[in-house]
């Protein structure tokens, strides 16, 4: 666990700056079994100081991979000297942004750094599940066991704003199953397993997953049987993963205020409707519908305390994501977004448990609702950019036919733009899917959890 | 240099001491300087110290793994606790294995020492070309950065490997707008190991800025046609990244998912594609000098002529298999160009498009691909007609690679790939 060398030494904190200084830790532990062949059994541990200076519309950052005294004087030093030799050349003069509040918030970290497991646990729990599959489903042309437990662990004195000390785990099974068509074509479907904690929290017994994998082995078996989507606009039911992933990568990255600033279709959509009136989106702090959130964050790296960010109102584009600086730019409140990865990275903003509002329709209704269509179900990436033009891959779903299920459909993508896509939604359902599996990349990795309910909305879907 | 070889000894004399023979070790440090520019303005100027440890150990055939950013003695000592503690959970697999003593080497890569000042100019220079010569471009970010390393590599075969290097990289994400229109995004950037050259003359940085100024007004395609596609190198290198994992990679050949897994020596592409992995070749800056296991890299022909040649294997899923490794662990991929002019291979199309960008999903085992054709262009009848918005391409990677109409003469060099244009027919396009 880390000790607090930073606290105290705020008073060397350079006056007529904003200064934050962070230790972290960060800690990540892989297996993978392909086929029974264990491929990767690593340990990885990252930790260091750093410091970012804020002068005058410009920041410093320096870094270093130690943490005992003179790394932090050293790192305070070089990111004054940054943000000096910025300061000088650009000449900005851009005011300071408002103060933040102060306080403190130091989260229990004690029973939290008791739960690091012996590496043959994690083996263990990956072979006997690896056995499962092996033997009740000999006829598979392979199967991938990927466990991944990453946790990070940051101490954080800023000049204004709260300073804070916390754990943030994360454990995740991934179960990768292969099939072959009749022709000798594989097929694949994953699923991951997991969420917010330590393995050990998560995972007690691997025969507590055998259900998962038969689901996930029913519908492989079912796609293994399955047919081409066919192209074009569809009218179709979009999973909650993936309306969660819609709320991310479609409408999440372009109210993130840095990359309005950068040109995103948002800049000129605030106060505009952008969805259907069925549609409300919101970034979710620490708290979601009186529970804890995936991955929840209670106070941010620049010191900010977090509160959810309401960004779509009933369809209706309300507010942006920011750090401190585009608060201060767009005359918003900041709610906590800006988060860095490694001790080596500094803040950007960032989402954290990024959400489509449920509505009151059953998903069965919605299902039934449709005469000529899909539902799509999983996905195993998505893209989006400052338009809002996005890309999901499809690796499971089903045609819809009369308002009944049909044959499961092969591997395909949808697309569409986000502000028109959301205003064909006319249906949503009550039921809130989230996933907390997945990183965000955007400069730096981050870990972000996604949800919503099911919707029916018209898509484009490729396909032969 | 001395410090960071003798740490790497340390390490492995205390991997010894616990009766452990096979082992690699990679001990390093490294500073970053690097400028980022975001909304059009420079916002960010930091400085990185870190330091990394990496030890691979096969205890007994029993493979562990552990790094860290710590490399005092204390943390190396800790290192291999930790290291033999995570072996020890492992299942024996004699296929685990590390190279031969060979020849040992110090290299010296690119450019080692920064040269800050100049980087900021040529970067504040680069921003001014742009603003003047390419007026409805907006910087969403750019990031400019000198990387600096030194590491020392041994095994305990006696492999010893010092390897200093430096380069500068510049990462320009970017968009163009016209009132409330505006283009998709894209990213462009280089690796460079020299700041004699204005950035803005290097890799397809110029062309790049200028079809994106053509992309802000665009048309959705009508329907659905099987036509061609223009691959540019950026493009092409994304392609042929995905197809080559798939169907050489380790994962497909040791899950023996590979369809191309008894294709070596056959054909599986036009005779006219020539693939290497190259990683000394001279446009490649800092090129990989040794693989992880410890052998020397050397260049190879994935796809020659048309034929698979080699498949990507590490030495364990090579000896798990019993094929051949290969002989670098890079991804220096070099495309050998055609004859003629990209131009004149456009004005022989009937119908298709230029993909800029090809936004997709993962493609599955069966290489069956669809995906957004962003930043892009419709061609019909030999010329090129507009920006396009809202289309898909759809087809099967292991098709694609037989149904080449030609390469360009032209190739695109950005310090890690070498890559040319390329052109496919019987490609499904689907617009609204």
């Amino acid at each position: 666990m880390l000790n607090d060398l930073i606290t105290k030494r705020k008073s060397e904190f350079h006056p007529g700056t904003h200064t934050e200084l962070r230790a972290q830790i960060s800690k990540n532990r892989a297996i993978t079994l392909v086929s029974g062949n264990l491929t990767a059994n690593t340990r990885n541990e990252v930790s260091g100081v750093s410091a970012r200076v804020y002068k005058n519309g410009v920041y410093g950052f320096s870094s270093a991979a130690s943490y005992d005294d003179d790394a932090v004087k050293s790192v305070l030093d070089a990111a004054k000297n940054n943000a000096d030799f910025m300061d000088t050349h650009l000449k900005k003069q851009k005011p300071m942004f408002p103060p933040q509040e102060s306080g403190s918030r130091f989260a229990d970290t004690e029973s939290l750094n008791k739960r690091e497991l012996p590496p043959r646990t994690y083996i263990d729990f990956a072979k006997q599940l690896d056995g499962y599959i092996s033997n009740t489903y000999p006829s598979l042309a392979s199967r991938v066991i990927a466990i991944r437990e990453d946790s990070m662990e940051k101490f954080l004195a800023v000049s204004d704003g709260y300073d804070t000390h916390f754990i943030s785990p994360r454990s995740y099974v991934y179960v990768f199953l292969t099939a072959e068509t009749k022709d000798g074509m594989p097929v694949e479907l994953f699923a991951p397993i997991g969420g917010y904690g330590s393995f050990g929290e998560n995972f007690t017994d691997p025969a507590l997953l055998y259900p998962k994998v038969d689901e996930l082995h029913a519908k492989l078996m079912q796609k293994r049987e399955g047919v081409f989507a066919k192209a074009g606009l569809k009218t179709v039911v979009l999973g909650g993963d993936l309306s969660g992933m819609l709320a991310h990568e479609a409408v999440g990255h372009t109210v993130e205020a840095d990359l309005v600033l950068g040109g995103s279709v948002a800049g000129h959509n605030l106060g505009k409707k952008v969805a259907s009136d069925l549609i409300s989106l919101v970034d979710f702090a620490h708290t979601a519908f009186d529970k804890p959130a995936p991955l929840p964050v209670y106070v941010d790296d620049e010191g900010v305390p977090a509160t959810d960010a309401l960004l779509i109102d009933k369809g209706n584009l309300v507010g942006y994501m920011n750090n401190r600086e585009t608060a201060h730019h767009f005359g918003m409140k900041p709610n906590g977004n800006a988060r860095a990865f490694l001790f080596s990275d500094e803040p950007l903003i960032r989402m954290r448990n990024t959400a489509v509002l449920p509505g009151s329709n059953k998903l069965d209704d919605l299902i039934a609702s449709v005469d000529d269509g899909y539902y799509l179900i999983s996905s195993n990436n998505g893209q989006a950019d400052t338009t809002g033009e996005f890309m999901f891959g499809i690796t499971m779903g089903y045609e819809i036919k009369g308002g009944k299920l049909g044959h499961a459909i092969l591997d395909t993508t949808i697309t569409g733009v986000a502000f028109e896509m959301l205003k064909t939604v006319d249906m949503v359902s009550d039921s809130m899917n989230w996933s907390s599996s997945g990183y965000c990349g955007k400069k730096q990795q981050m870990p972000v959890s996604v949800g919503g309910p099911e919707l029916r909305c018209k898509v484009t879907i490729g396909g032969r | 240099m001395e410090e960071l070889t003798s740490k790497a000894a340390l390490c492995l004399d205390l991997v010894k001491e616990k009766n452990i023979e096979k082992a690699f070790v990679s001990v390093s440090s490294r500073e970053v300087n690097e400028f980022n520019v975001d909304g059009g303005e420079f916002s960010l100027f930091r400085t990185l110290f870190d330091n990394a440890l990496s030890l691979t150990m096969y205890n007994a055939g029993r493979k562990g793994f552990v790094s860290l950013n710590r490399i005092d003695a204390a943390s190396i000592k800790a290192a291999v606790e930790s290291c033999a503690d995570v072996s020890e959970s492992s299942p024996p697999d004699p296929a685990w294995d590390i190279a031969p003593k060979g020849e040992n080497g110090d290299f010296v890569k690119g450019c080692p020492t920064p040269d800050i000042p100049a980087l900021f100019d040529r970067s504040k220079v680069f921003m001014a070309n742009i603003a003047e010569d390419y007026p409805a471009i907006i910087i969403e970010q750019m990031i400019i950065k000198h990387i600096k390393s030194k590491s020392a590599y041994q095994n305990t075969n006696g492999v010893i490997y010092n390897t200093v290097s430096g380069k500068n990289v510049v990462e320009v994400m970017f968009s163009a707008h016209e009132g409330e229109k505006s283009s998709s995004f894209y990213g462009s950037g280089v690796s460079i190991d020299s700041l004699d050259k204005p950035f803005i003359e290097l890799g397809t940085f110029r062309e790049d800025f200028e079809n994106i100024q053509k992309q802000v007004h665009t048309t959705p395609l009508e329907g659905k046609f099987t036509g061609t596609v223009v691959l540019p190198p950026q493009t092409l290198g994304g392609v042929l990244y995905v197809l080559l994992s798939n169907f050489c990679g380790d994962m497909s050949i040791l899950n023996g998912t590979s369809l191309w897994k008894d294709m070596i020596g056959k054909k599986v592409a036009d005779e006219k594609i020539t693939l290497s992995l190259s990683p000394l070749d001279g446009r490649v800056v800092c090129g990989e000098r040794f693989t992880s296991e410890g052998f020397r890299s050397e260049n190879y022909d994935i796809i020659k002529d048309g034929a698979l040649n080699s498949f990507m294997l590490s030495l364990y899923v090579a000896n798990k298999t019993g094929r051949t490794r290969a002989r670098n662990s890079s991804f220096n991929l070099i495309m050998a160009p055609g004859e003629k002019p990209i131009a004149e291979i456009i004005k022989g199309i009937d119908k298709g498009i230029i993909v800029g960008r090809l936004s997709g999903g993962d493609p599955g085992a069966n290489g069956e691909f669809a995906g957004v054709a962003k930043n892009s262009f419709y061609v019909e009848n030999g010329e090129i007609k507009h920006a396009i918005s809202e289309t898909m391409i759809s087809g099967n990677l292991l098709e694609l690679v037989k149904n080449l109409r030609g390469i360009s003469k032209e190739v695109s060099c950005d310090g890690d790939s070498v890559l040319p244009y390329a052109v496919f027919d019987n490609v499904t396009i689907s617009g609204k």
